[in-house]
């Protein structure tokens, strides 16, 4: 996450104002302690954002702290924190680092351990989590936490879509899980009731709803203008340009922050701004979070003239209209339905070739899109949700779409002791040269 | 006049230099020790003596290896993989996979024409490394080179558990202490790297032709344990500690030759070789 290094040459000048954004964040959490508003420990990809903006909650983000304290390469101090009160290193580091601050924290009666980095997290008064298909942190993750703040109410609440299976039709299964879902998210409204002790504004929630489906609609379109050659901008700096799509989604700021890139990315394109000196190679960032501590291996690629022009990764927003969501008045509802088809959308043309999931086939409709000559994968030790099932992905890609050259890079998105610079950039340097012999046989 | 072209493997613990003309005309093996650059000098000039040869001579100098960016005279670093690769087509040209297993990582590589198409590495641990049979070989008090022998007259493989070194280390003393025979718990260790490179090769698609690469090519019992694994014949070069030197060379070559084919001389590098010292 955003790093306060100096900015990259020929990053976005958008990028470079994401420090501030994500300062903004952490600090209106020490702001809203102040204020005497409710504070709300919140995790990504949780389809609750417009619900806590709506109720005036300030979301704690977790996963962000964690990538400030790996950026910074400050973590180790409470991943060793919670590895002292036998917390497995295997575990997430995302959960075990904010673990870790969380118990020294409550060791100091609450106050705020000294040189947290950017000036830390506020302690919640709520813990609004949402559990996801596969990752069993995003469910006991807020539970452990609460071992250590015992006065803080949790709410787990439960996000699923229809399994892919090649031999059924999904559609049927759809409704089902939109009902599912949108008791969830009644079930965290009500939670929040009771513990801010104030009603649902639900016309505000529906104006926040709308602002999302705008914000999806911007971000991907800004997004796409990176198919130009040459890419105007990369994954290294997609991974700071998500902050407003993930940390600060309902919010007007979010939207315009995709506003302002947009128009960079048009003027970059028009004067044939690329990322790199010279674009010789573009390559799909095709899954993984990655090591925030080692964002400087996107400059290395790019100073091979490899450029990411798109990554799976933090990519959570498709074009509302491409989704074809049913018409409905309840915002949560279409919260829902978003959610939902986010997943399910890529799953006929899974359908329609044979071998395929639907994972894999958003890598090829990548590769094609964009015009990429390799995929870089990221396996990230500790996660299992997002890193699992990587080489597989990888065997079906070049089973049923073609031998395209693919890297698997292994570290973690927290623990630096994983990670070794040397190797990984002898993994790049010999990437590289498979794209040069494939690109030199004309495939 | 001739022209000839120089490969230096930098490795972890080996430090291998080849030189070509229209084939392989000096080769030297020296320890690499700490001090990349002056030991890259020195087995250079081992290698020009011995072909007769001058630096002056040499139309193109790759590194390869972990330490190739410690090689001040070296006209174009490229990784081991490639290297490999090159070096491996030119000496078996039917392989299809490459298992190198080296002092401190082991790599699979997949090729067709000697280019590379894919690679899997393991590098976070010394498991399925060269490593890891030195700490073995020093826990049983076998010398390195006598493992793959004393292996052969195994009556069965023990069974090695941990793949883990520390863990695997205790496995074998307690196991000895118990009256294992050495032959056994060596035989058994080396069917758990063949286990673990085996799992490895499986991200890539497997077939027949498989040639081994790097130290552990050396270990005959090593290279059973790999051919009972694959279930086929592992092809072994001649020397293959030499192979990424060699390929590095051939690269030279084809570069040179390429750029001539162009029109184009490549510019060598205006670092020269510095003297070596062989007092130290
Ligand atoms: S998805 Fe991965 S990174 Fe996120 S909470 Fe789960 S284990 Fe941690």
């Amino acid at each position: 996450m955003a790093d306060d290094k100096k900015p990259r040459a020929l990053a976005t000048q958008a990028a470079a104002k994401i420090p501030k954004f994500v300062r903004g964040n952490m600090s209106a959490t020490l702001k809203a302690k102040e204020e005497g508003k409710k504070v709300a420990y919140a995790y990504i990809n949780d389809g609750q954002d417009e619900i806590m903006r709506a109720m005036d909650i300030v979301p704690a983000w977790g996963e962000s702290f964690s990538g400030v304290c790996a950026a910074k390469r400050d973590a180790e101090q409470y991943l060793q924190k919670a590895e002292s009160d036998n917390f497995s290193r295997s575990l997430c580091t995302y959960a075990t680092c904010t673990l870790g601050f969380d118990m020294l924290r409550e060791e100091m009666g609450g106050e705020m351990p000294p040189g947290a980095p950017w000036g830390g997290m506020g302690r919640p008064d709520m813990i609004i989590g949402s559990g996801q298909q596969l990752c069993d942190p995003r469910f006991k993750w807020p539970q452990a936490t609460q071992h250590y703040l015992q006065d803080v109410p949790v709410f787990v609440g439960s996000m699923y879509y229809p399994p892919w299976d090649p031999n059924m039709d999904h559609k049927g299964q759809e409704k089902i899980y939109v009902k599912y879902a949108t008791e969830e998210l009644r079930a965290c409204v009500s939670f929040c009731e009771k513990h801010i002790g104030k009603k649902m504004d639900w016309d505000k929630l529906a104006a926040l709803v709308d602002l999302t489906d705008r914000t999806w609609d911007i971000f991907i379109d800004t997004y796409e203008l990176r198919k130009a050659i040459p890419t105007p901008m990369d994954t290294g700096d997609a991974m700071n340009t998500m902050v407003p799509l993930t940390f600060n989604l309902g919010t007007q700021e979010a939207y315009d922050f995709y506003a302002d890139l947009n128009l960079e990315l048009r003027q970059k394109i028009e004067q044939k701004q690329g990322v790199a000196d010279e674009e010789k190679y573009r390559i799909l960032w095709g899954a993984g979070l990655p090591s925030w501590f080692a964002l400087g291996d996107f400059q290395y690629f790019n100073s091979k003239g490899a450029v990411f022009p798109v990554e799976t990764t933090y990519r959570n927003a498709e074009k509302v209209e491409r989704l074809n969501l049913p018409k409905t008045n309840d915002p949560l509802e279409h919260i829902a339905w978003r959610w939902v088809r986010f997943w399910t959308h890529w799953y006929d043309k899974a359908r329609n070739r044979p071998g395929s999931i639907p994972k894999v086939e958003r890598i090829i409709e990548y590769i094609e899109d964009y015009k990429c000559d390799g995929v870089v994968f990221h396996s990230a030790f500790s996660c299992r949700s997002w890193h699992a099932g990587i080489v597989q992905q990888a065997e079906i890609l070049r089973k049923i779409y073609k031998d395209i050259p693919v890297l698997i890079m292994e570290g973690d998105i927290v623990d630096i002791s994983s990670y070794n610079e040397a190797d990984t950039h002898n993994r790049i340097d010999a990437f590289i040269e498979a794209l040069e012999t494939v690109r030199s046989k004309g495939n | 006049m001739k022209q000839y072209f120089a490969g230096i493997d930098i490795g972890s613990t080996m430090t291998k230099v080849a030189i070509v003309g229209d084939t392989l005309v000096s080769s030297v093996i020296g320890p690499t020790g700490p001090e990349h650059r002056r030991l890259a000098n020195k087995v250079m000039e081992e290698a020009l003596n011995k072909a007769g040869l001058d630096f002056e001579d040499l139309s193109y100098v790759v590194a390869t290896g972990y330490g190739r960016i410690n090689v001040p005279f070296a006209d174009k670093q490229i990784t081991e993989i490639t290297c490999h690769a090159k070096g491996i087509y030119s000496l078996l040209p039917t392989a299809e996979i490459i298992v190198d297993i080296g002092g401190q990582d082991s790599k699979c590589i997949k090729l067709k024409a000697g280019k590379v198409i894919s690679f899997v590495m393991n590098d976070k641990c010394a498991a399925g490394t060269g490593r890891f049979l030195e700490v073995i070989a020093d826990a049983l008090g076998v010398p390195l080179e006598k493992l793959g022998e004393l292996s052969l007259s195994a009556g069965k493989a023990a069974i090695i558990s941990n793949t883990c070194t520390v863990f695997a280390e205790q496995e074998v003393t307690s196991q000895l202490a118990n009256g294992e025979p050495v032959a056994n718990l060596i035989a058994g260790i080396h069917e758990a790297i063949a286990v673990r490179i085996y799992s490895m090769a499986n991200k890539l698609k497997i077939s027949p032709d498989i040639a081994i690469t790097g130290g552990g090519a050396k270990n005959i019992g090593l290279v059973r344990a790999l051919e009972g694994k694959f279930g086929c014949q592992v092809l072994v070069p001649p020397e293959p500690l030499l192979t990424g030197a060699i390929g590095a060379a051939i690269v030279g070559k084809e570069t040179y030759e390429n750029a001539a084919g162009r029109g184009e001389t490549l510019k060598r590098s205006t670092m020269g070789l510095q003297a070596a010292s062989f007092f130290s």
